[in-house]
C-alpha cells in the first residue's frame, strides 16, 4: 500500500470526507519543538502506471502544523492547527499564493487540534495549550466563543457526530469535558484517567460512547450516561496513547496510535480487544485516521516522516 | 449503507422515550445528516466536471444553502426535546444559558444575513490575504541553519555519560525559541515519563530546563512572540551566532564553525583573549573556566552541578528501556541530548563555551574546590606569573594548564578574579600581572585591525617541532604536503613561518594543510597571517572567503571574495576602482556572474560562485557552479570535497559520498574528505560505515578533534558503547582493530 515521505515529522493525517482517494497530512519540523510546518494534500492512485501517492498541494507555515480538519461542507477547504497558536484556513481551489485564505490568531499558545462540525457544517472548534477551546464559523473574523474551564493544555476537542452543539474536550488536567455550546459551562466532567488525556473520540454509532486515550498508556471507553465506571479499559500500548479514532463503519472497532510507535486496532466489546498491532513506524506514531468512504482504509503518520495508507488487516509496509 | 444506519439506527441511547419519530429534532437532525451524506455521494460523482469553490463568496453562499434548515428554524434549546435530554441527563447546571444561546443564535442569523453581498464575511474574505495573513519567509537563513543543526543533533547519538560529555555546543536562540523549546519539550516529556511519579517527572523536567539554562519556574502563557522577526534581527546582528557543535556538521559549511568571537561586546575581555589565542587552545578553555568559576564562586553554578547529577538519572532512565527501536528513537536522543546539556541555549550571558571536555573540567574543578583548602596555597601573583610565562612559551598546553590551575588556592584566585571583574578592568589593566602579556598584544591588535575583522584566530604552534632548525623547512613542508603527510607538513611549515614570519606562501600552505587536516581554527589563523604578509594574494583571499563562509560570516566572506575579483586586472572593468564600503550578497553574485560570462573558462570564478551560493543557501545553484568548475578542473580534490559538502547540505548524502570518493581518489590522505564521508554515512543512519571513515581519518590525523567527536556519536548510535572508552582515551589501535576499512 502507498507510503509517502514528508520532509518534516508527521503530526496528523485525515481522509477527505468528499474524495475516497484524498487525504491531508499535518507536519512539523524538529518534532514540533521548533521550526516550520507543512500541510500536504495527497491523492492516492490505483492506476499501476502512476505513483501510488502524489502530492496535490502543500502549504508552508511559519510554525509546526499539529492538526488539520477537512471542511464538512466544501471539498476544497481545510483547517489547520498551527503551533504558533493560529488556526489557518486553506482552499485547494485557489492558487497557493492566495492561501491561507484566513488566519485566526487568538489562541495564545500552540493550537493542538481542530475539528469540523459534521452536523452544523459551517463551524469548527480548535483546542489549544492555552487551556481553551474556541468555536469558529467561517463567516466571522473572530471566534464565536471561548470555552475556558480546563486547567491545563487541551489536546483534543471533538464534535459529537450527531448533536450539532455538543463536543468533548480532552485535557492534560486529567479530565474530559463535555460541552453544549448553548450552555454557559461544560455540562459534564469526566475524570477519565489519573494521567494526562491526550485524545478522545465519539463513537459514530452510539452517540453516548466516548473513548479516551491517556499518557497512562490505556484507552478507556465510556458511556456518558454512566460516567463513573468505564465500559472497558484497553491495555496494550507501551507508552502514552496519542490518538484514538472510532471506525465510521463498524460500531465496535477503533484504532489508536501511541508513542510506543505502534498503531493498534481494537474491538472494544470483546474480552480480547486487541485486533491488530501495526508496528510499521520507527518513531512515535502520532496521527491515525480511518476513511469514511472506503471501509477499512487506515492512514497513519509519525515522527519518522512517513505516511502509510493501508487496508485494515494487511501489512502497511507491503507494496 | 453504513452512514444511513449510523444516523437512523435508534439503538443508541436506551431511553424509553427516545424512539425516533419524524417530527422530533433528533430525527430532523438525522434526516439532514442523511441528506448531507447523499449529497456527498453526488459530489463524488460530480468530481470530474465540477469546478469547486472558485472564491469565498461562493463558498459561503453555498454553505448557507446547505445549512440544516430545520435546526435553524427551531428554537435552539428545548428542554423537552430528546436532543437536549441527551445533555440534560448529565448537565450540571439546570438553567438555560440564555446569553450564550443568544450568541449562538445570533451567529446563525448573521450567517443568513451574510448571504447578502455586503456580508461581513465576504468583505473579510475578498480582501484576500490581508496583512495578518502574511506568511513570513520560509527557509530563511537562520531557520535553515537551525534546522540542519537540530536535525544533526537528532541524527547523532546519545553519546555521553554525565560529566564526560561530548562538546557543548552553544545555540544562540531568541527568547521566543527558548520559550518554545522549554514549553514544548517539557509538555512532551510529561507524556513520555508517564509511568513515573509526578515528583520524578518534575525533577526530570526541572533538570532538563536547568541544564538548558532556562528558568523553569515560569511557564509563560503570554502571547507567542513573533519568532521570525526575532530571527531576522538576530541573524542580521550576529551572523553565525549559531554555534554548531561537533555533531552538527553535515558538510563543510558547518563543520568548520565551532567558535565565533563577539567583537562588538564591549566587556568581552574574554572574546579578545580568545581572539588572540585561538579558540581551540588552552586560552579559551581558560576563558571558559573563568566564567564558570566566577559563577561558581558566587554559588550560582552549584544548582547546575546538581542538575547535572539529575540529568544522569534522566539519561539512565532513557537508556534503561531495552527496546532497540526505542533506543534508536531520534526524539529520545534529542531529549537526552538536551537533558545532558549538550544542547545549550545561549542566554546572552556566557557566550563562549562550547569547549570539549569542559564538563570534565567542571568536575575536576569542583573537586578541587571542595578540597581547595587542603591544597598548597599560592598567591595569585605567583600564579599569574607562571601563567604568563607558560603562555608565552607554549601555546597549546591545555591539559597542563588545567592541572596547573587546579593546584591553585582557589579562593585567593577567585577573590582576585572577582575583584577584577567588579572593576571591569579585564583586558585593559596593565597593572595586573596575568593580563599584562596579553594586554600589549591586544592594544597592538586593536590599533592594527578593526575588531569587525572577525573570527581572527591566533595561530597556535606545536610545542615540540623537530623541523625547527631544518635548513629549508618550506621545501620540506611542500614535499610532505604533496605526499599527503599533512601533520608532518604542518610541523615543517610551522618551522618555516617561525623562521620567516613574513612568508606568505608558508602561511598559506600551512593554512591549507590545516584545512585539509580538518582543523579550521588553525587554518584561518594561518590564512590571516598570510593575508597580513600579502594583502592581495589571490589564493589567500579565496581561501579566506571560503573559510568565512564556513564560519557563516557573510560580511567578511563577501569582502574577501570581492577582493579576490578586485585584485585581478582582467576583471578590473567589472569592479569599481575603490572597494565599496558595504557589499551586498546579490551585488557580489551579480558581479561574479558577469565575470563568469566574460571568462567562462576561469574555474575559480565558478568556485567562488559556488561558495557564494552556499552563503545564501541556494544549494542547487551552488552544486551547478561547482559542477561547472569541475568540468574545467576535474582533478581538483578540494573542489570535489566542496561539491560533496554542498550536496550534503542540501540533503543529498548519497551524492555527497560519490563526490567525496572522487576527492579521495585524487588525494587519498585528504583527512577532511574521509571525515566528511563519515558524516554523510552517519547522516544516512549508516553508523558502522561512518565509524570506519572517522577511524580512517583519525589514523591519518589523530589531532582532528572534530572527527573524535563525530566518532563518539557514531559509536553511541551504533550501540558500541563498549568502545566509548577507547574513543575517550584516543585509543586508535583498538578502534582500528574493530573498524578497519577494506
Amino acid at each position: 500500500m502507498p507510503i509517502f515521505k514528508t520532509p518534516f515529522n508527521g503530526y496528523s493525517v485525515k481522509f477527505s470526507p468528499f474524495y475516497e482517494n484524498r487525504l491531508a497530512v499535518a507536519t512539523s519540523q524538529n518534532f514540533g519543538i521548533l521550526g516550520n510546518g507543512r500541510l500536504h494534500v495527497l491523492d492516492l492512485s490505483h492506476d499501476p502506471s502512476l505513483p501510488p501517492i502524489t502530492e496535490l498541494a502543500s502549504y508552508d507555515t511559519a510554525d509546526g502544523v499539529y492538526d488539520l480538519a477537512w471542511s464538512e461542507s466544501h471539498d476544497s477547504l481545510l483547517v489547520a492547527a498551527v503551533a504558533d497558536g493560529s488556526v489557518k484556513l486553506y482552499d485547494l481551489a485557489l492558487p497557493p499564493t492566495q492561501n491561507p485564505i484566513r488566519s485566526f490568531q487568538e489562541h495564545t499558545r500552540e493550537t493542538h487540534s481542530v475539528d469540523y462540525n459534521p452536523v452544523r457544517r459551517d463551524s469548527f472548534i480548535s483546542s489549544s495549550w492555552d487551556d481553551t477551546v474556541k468555536l469558529w464559523t467561517l463567516d466571522r473574523p473572530t471566534s464565536v466563543r471561548t470555552f475556558k474551564e480546563h486547567a491545563y493544555c487541551v489536546y483534543s476537542a471533538v464534535w459529537n457526530p450527531r448533536h450539532a452543539d455538543v463536543f468533548a474536550s480532552a485535557s492534560g488536567d486529567c479530565t474530559v469535558r463535555i460541552w453544549d455550546v448553548r450552555e454557559p459551562g461544560s455540562t459534564m466532567i469526566l475524570a477519565a484517567h489519573d494521567a494526562e488525556i491526550l485524545t478522545c473520540d465519539w463513537n459514530k454509532y452510539d452517540e453516548c460512547l466516548i473513548a479516551t486515550g491517556s499518557v497512562d498508556k490505556s484507552i478507556k471507553v465510556w458511556d456518558v450516561r454512566n460516567y463513573r465506571i468505564p465500559i472497558t479499559v484497553l491495555n496494550g500500548h507501551g507508552y502514552a496513547v496519542r490518538k484514538v479514532k472510532f471506525s465510521p463503519h463498524s460500531r465496535n472497532l477503533m484504532v489508536s496510535c501511541s508513542y510506543d510507535m505502534t498503531v493498534c486496532a481494537w474491538d472494544f466489546m470483546v474480552e480480547d480487544a486487541l485486533v491488530s498491532r501495526y508496528d510499521h513506524h520507527t518513531e512515535f506514531a502520532v496521527g491515525v485516521d480511518m476513511s469514511v468512504l472506503v471501509e477499512g482504509l487506515i492512514a497513519s503518520t509519525g515522527w519518522d516522516e512517513l505516511v502509510y495508507v493501508w487496508q485494515h488487516g494487511t501489512d502497511p509496509r507491503a507494496h | 449503507m453504513a452512514m444511513r444506519d449510523l444516523v437512523s439506527g435508534s439503538t443508541s441511547c436506551p431511553d424509553p422515550s427516545s424512539s425516533s419519530s419524524s417530527n422530533n429534532p433528533l430525527a430532523s437532525l438525522a434526516n439532514s445528516l442523511i441528506a448531507s451524506s447523499s449529497k456527498t455521494q453526488e459530489r463524488l460523482k460530480e468530481i470530474p466536471t465540477s469546478t469547486p469553490t472558485a472564491n469565498g463568496f461562493q463558498i459561503y453562499s453555498q454553505r448557507s444553502n446547505e445549512l440544516p434548515g430545520s435546526e435553524l428554524d427551531k428554537p435552539f434549546f428545548d428542554a423537552n426535546s430528546q436532543g437536549s435530554e441527551f445533555l440534560n441527563r448529565f448537565r450540571s447546571a439546570g438553567g438555560v444559558g440564555g446569553g450564550l444561546e443568544d450568541t449562538w443564535d445570533e451567529i446563525q442569523r448573521e450567517g443568513r444575513v451574510s448571504q447578502l453581498p455586503t456580508s461581513q464575511f465576504e468583505r473579510v474574505y475578498d480582501q484576500g490575504p490581508g496583512p495578518q495573513l502574511h506568511q513570513p519567509p520560509l527557509d530563511g537563513t537562520p531557520q535553515r541553519v537551525l534546522s540542519s543543526f537540530l536535525h544533526s543533533f537528532l541524527d547523532s547519538g546519545r553519546g555521553g555519560i554525565p560529566f564526560h560529555p561530548a562538546p557543548l555546543p552553544l545555540l544562540g536562540l531568541s527568547e521566543g525559541d527558548k520559550q518554545c523549546i522549554r514549553d514544548r519539550s517539557s509538555i512532551m516529556a510529561r507524556h513520555l515519563f508517564a509511568d513515573k511519579s509526578e515528583e520524578f517527572i518534575d525533577a526530570q523536567v526541572n533538570a532538563l530546563l536547568c541544564s538548558l539554562d532556562i528558568d523553569s519556574s515560569v511557564r509563560d502563557k503570554g502571547p507567542m512572540p513573533e519568532r521570525f522577526r526575532e530571527f531576522d534581527d538576530y541573524w542580521n546582528e550576529s551572523q553565525g551566532n549559531l554555534r554548531l557543535g561537533a555533531p552538527a556538521a553535515d558538510g563543510w559549511i558547518t563543520e568548520y564553525s565551532q567558535h565565533r568571537q563577539q567583537y562588538d561586546n564591549p566587556d568581552s575581555w574574554a572574546s579578545t583573549f580568545e581572539q588572540q589565542h585561538g579558540a581551540n587552545g588552552w586560552a579559551s578553555e581558560f576563558q571558559h573556566s573563568q566564567l564558570s568559576s566566577v559563577d561558581q564562586m558566587r554559588g550560582m553554578n552549584m544548582s547546575n552541578l546538581a542538575a547535572m547529577e539529575q540529568t544522569r538519572m534522566l539519561a539512565n532512565t532513557l537508556s534503561q528501556n531495552g527496546d532497540p527501536k526505542f533506543q534508536n528513537s531520534n526524539f529520545f536522543q534529542f531529549v537526552s541530548k538536551m537533558s545532558r546539556g549538550e544542547l545549550i541555549i545561549d542566554d546572552n550571558q556566557v557566550k563562549e563555551t562550547a569547549l570539549p571536555a569542559s564538563g570534565d573540567w567542571a568536575a575536576e574543578y569542583q573537586q578541587q574546590y571542595n578540597h581547595g583548602h587542603a591544597q598548597v596555597s599560592r598567591g595569585p601573583d605567583q600564579w599569574a606569573n607562571e601563567f604568563t610565562t607558560e603562555g608565552q612559551q607554549h601555546g597549546a598546553v591545555g591539559d597542563q594548564w588545567v592541572n596547573e590551575f587546579s593546584k591553585l588556592h582557589v579562593d585567593d584566585w577567585a577573590d582576585e578574579f572577582d575583584q577584577q571583574v567588579g572593576e571591569g578592568v579585564f583586558g585593559e589593566s596593565s597593572s595586573e600581572h596575568w593580563a599584562h602579556a596579553y594586554d600589549e598584544y591586544l592594544h597592538e591588535q586593536v590599533a592594527a585591525k578593526k575588531l569587525s575583522d572577525s573570527s581572527r584566530g591566533v595561530y597556535v604552534f606545536s610545542d615540540l617541532n623537530p623541523y625547527v632548525g631544518h635548513p629549508n623547512p618550506l621545501k620540506e613542508g611542500q614535499d610532505l604536503f604533496r605526499k599527503g603527510l599533512l601533520s608532518e607538513a604542518v610541523l615543517a611549515l610551522e618551522a618555516e613561518v617561525m623562521k620567516n614570519p613574513e612568508n606568505t606562501e608558508g602561511w598559506r600552505l600551512l593554512g591549507i594543510a590545516h584545512a585539509e587536516n580538518d582543523d579550521d581554527q588553525q587554518a584561518i589563523a594561518a590564512m590571516m597571517r598570510a593575508q597580513e604578509a600579502d594583502p592581495t594574494n589571490l589564493e589567500v583571499l579565496l581561501s579566506l572567503g571560503v573559510s568565512h563562509t564556513n564560519e557563516l560570516e557573510q560580511t567578511s566572506a563577501l569582502k574577501y571574495l570581492y577582493g579576490w575579483l578586485h585584485h585581478q586586472p582582467k576583471y578590473g572593468t567589472l569592479t569599481p576602482h575603490e572597494m565599496p564600503n558595504s557589499l551586498y550578497h546579490a551585488d557580489v553574485v551579480r558581479v561574479f556572474n558577469e565575470a563568469a560570462q566574460a571568462y567562462p573558462d576561469d574555474a575559480d570564478v565558478h568556485i567562488v560562485l559556488g561558495v557564494l551560493y552556499n552563503l545564501s543557501r541556494e544549494y542547487d545553484k551552488a552544486i551547478a557552479s561547482f559542477e561547472q568548475a569541475l568540468k574545467l578542473k576535474p582533478r581538483d580534490y578540494s573542489l570535489w570535497n566542496k561539491l560533496g559538502a554542498t550536496q550534503a547540505n542540501s540533503v543529498q548524502s548519497a551524492d555527497a559520498i560519490m563526490a567525496y570518493r572522487q576527492a579521495l581518489d585524487l588525494k587519498p590522505n585528504y583527512v577532511r574528505a574521509w571525515a566528511n564521508m563519515g558524516i554523510s554515512y552517519a547522516n544516512q543512519g549508516m553508523y558502522d560505515e561512518s565509524i570506519r571513515y572517522y577511524v580512517r581519518a583519525l589514523a591519518m590525523n589523530p589531532k582532528a578533534e572534530n572527527a573524535w567527536q563525530y566518532l563518539r556519536i557514531s559509536l553511541s548510535c551504533a550501540s558500541r558503547n563498549d568502545l566509548l572508552d577507547a574513543c575517550d582515551n584516543r585509543n586508535l589501535d583498538l578502534l582500528q582493530k574493530e573498524f578497519s576499512l577494506q
